[in-house]
């Protein structure tokens, strides 16, 4: 049994070179995390749907390629699941929602066809806040929980995409990050979560919310695992007439390179405001004096904008979400989830002149941003403003308008820059708190630099063995 | 922006032809006038000289 989880909680960059080896069998692995579904799942509510003759399958036919000595893809044999917000060919795709629970699609998204054919083995499809908006009051298809304690919120919209990483039900995860759904998940789970830069994974097949941030993004136990991924996933789509012909760099070549010479700006207001957490802070600060021992040069910034970014995220996406459920609203409005049909009705009556000032406001705060890149190659600060939270504190209906800000904008305030100005952005873990729950760094990076990005998580990531803290109950 | 109220707020979406139940549409003004309140100081900013670009920079 020991045996079987140290190998359930590899990277799924060993685990590739296991199988390579001959040393693992697809077939093996994939049965163990099938196991651990089966005994841990129906506590933690990662998953929606479990495709096991589907991945068993597949992990026959990598094995037999594996010992007929064909040429094997980056990923091969090893096991993921992805977000259930993402198509599927033949398996459900509900978007989290009873409005979906009898989906079936035709097609794989981009993604998922990418990742399979890097010969990843496809476990399941993944819970999530429904249609990925966050505030579900009551999730259809099982409260998702936090593998570090149970009654913590895992972070969304991907939640089982954290969920699934941290307590090794599958050896990586694809997540789709709107304005933080990869990397709040990631944070609270402790585990590593990448935002690209908007248009540089393909969006087709997913389930649209924000024409302009939603965002496909991988989670992994270890930076190089989340940077395999996106080599995977990255690249313009002709399916997706947005994402760019950008050439892809090789993600993972200069993982090793360090932070030495490196300019990193660390954001006063996120990281010393008063909206964020003591240990928190402490930590993440204590990060920065890591990489600057590390060869990398510290300076504080101010962005005063940013403390408003997560009403201005609300303003302009959940606009663009009211515009996408428009008629299911008018037609099928009890259907949703109470949390979501409020959201998405408060945001279908946004005021014109509201929504032009918060699009005005994203300008500024993405030239902010920008010219803070100019003088910096990376900018740094906490992921949250504090660790998971009960589950509890996100429920209740909103009884006065002097609540909203707290339950709904401050924390988005720390992952909503970086969606809002289309950078890539990581989440990697950087301690517990004194309860024993995930800290998490976060690293913004210029547009289309997610090297850097990576390059600089991976140097903090090898100081520590965060990444190598198994939750408790996941044995 | 003064406060919404929630008749305000019931005619908008019937207007749209939202269909709000009596508890919804108490919590939807609640929330639409907290959103409207965080959004109410950057009118302090100099954003009538900004064009509202979406700020990702093209795709290249």
């Amino acid at each position: 049994m020991t045996a079987d989880v140290d190998l359930a909680f590899l990277s799924a960059r060993r685990i590739a070179a296991l199988v390579r080896e001959r040393a693992v069998s697809p077939v093996e692995i994939t049965r163990l995390y099938l196991d651990r579904i089966d005994r841990l799942d129906g506590e933690l509510r990662a998953y929606i749907t479990v495709v096991p003759e589907a991945a068993l399958e597949s992990a026959r036919r990598a094995e037999a390629a594996v010992l007929r000595g064909e040429a094997l893809g980056p990923l091969h044999g090893v096991p993921y699941a992805v977000k259930d917000q993402f198509d599927t060919a033949g398996v459900r795709t509900t978007s989290g929602s009873r409005l979906l629970e009898h989906h079936v699609p035709t097609e794989d998204a981009t993604t998922i066809s990418r990742l399979n054919g890097a010969g990843a083995i496809l476990l399941g499809k993944l819970n999530l806040t429904e249609f990925a908006l966050g505030g579900t009051q009551k999730f259809p298809f099982g409260q998702p929980r936090n593998p570090w304690n149970l009654d913590h919120d895992p972070g969304g919209s991907s939640s089982g995409s954290g969920i699934a990483v941290a307590a090794a039900l599958c050896a990586a995860s694809l997540g789709e990050d709107t304005g933080g759904s990869v990397r709040s998940p990631a944070s609270f789970c402790g585990v590593v979560g990448l935002r690209p830069t908007w248009s540089r994974v393909s969006r087709h097949g997913s389930f649209p919310l924000s024409w302009s941030m939603d965002t496909p993004g991988p989670l992994g136990r270890t930076v190089e695992d989340v940077a395999w991924l996106l080599q995977a996933i990255a690249g313009y789509d002709p399916k997706d007439p947005l994402s760019s012909r950008a050439p892809v760099p090789e993600y993972a070549k200069g993982l090793d390179d360090g932070v030495r010479a490196l300019r990193i700006g660390v954001i006063r207001e996120l990281t010393s405001g008063p909206e964020t957490d003591a240990e928190m802070k402490a930590a993440v600060l204590e990060a920065a004096r890591c990489l600057e021992r590390l060869g990398a040069t510290i300076e504080e910034i101010s962005l005063p904008l940013l403390p408003r970014a997560g009403a201005i995220f609300m303003a302009l996406a959940d606009s663009d979400g009211a515009g996408v459920h428009h008629r299911w609203l008018r037609t099928r409005a009890a259907e949703y989830d109470q949390g979501t049909r409020r959201r998405l009705l408060t945001a279908s009556l946004i005021p014109a002149a509201i929504q032009q000032r918060a699009a005005r406001a994203r300008a500024l705060l993405g030239t902010q941003l920008r010219e803070a890149l100019a003088g910096h190659d990376l900018l740094l600060c906490p992921t949250a403003h504090q660790a998971a939270p009960p589950i509890a504190a996100g429920r209740g209906v909103i009884t006065s308008r002097h609540e909203v800000a707290g339950r709904f904008f401050t924390r988005r305030s720390y992952v909503t820059p970086a969606a809002l100005a289309g950078l890539p952005a990581i989440a990697v873990p950087c301690g517990f708190t004194c309860a024993g729950l995930p800290l998490s760094l976060q690293l913004i990076g210029r547009h289309f630099d997610e090297a850097t990005v990576l390059r600089a998580a991976h140097t903090y990531e090898s100081q520590f063995d965060w990444s190598r803290r198994r939750p408790p109950g996941a044995a | 922006m003064s406060e919404l109220t929630t008749e305000q707020v019931g005619a908008l979406a019937a207007a749209l032809g939202l269909p709000v139940t009596a508890e919804d549409l108490v919590e939807v003004t609640h929330r639409l006038n907290g959103l409207i309140d965080a959004l109410e100081p950057l009118a302090a900013l100099p954003l009538e000289t900004i064009e509202p670009v979406t700020g990702q920079g093209p795709v290249s």
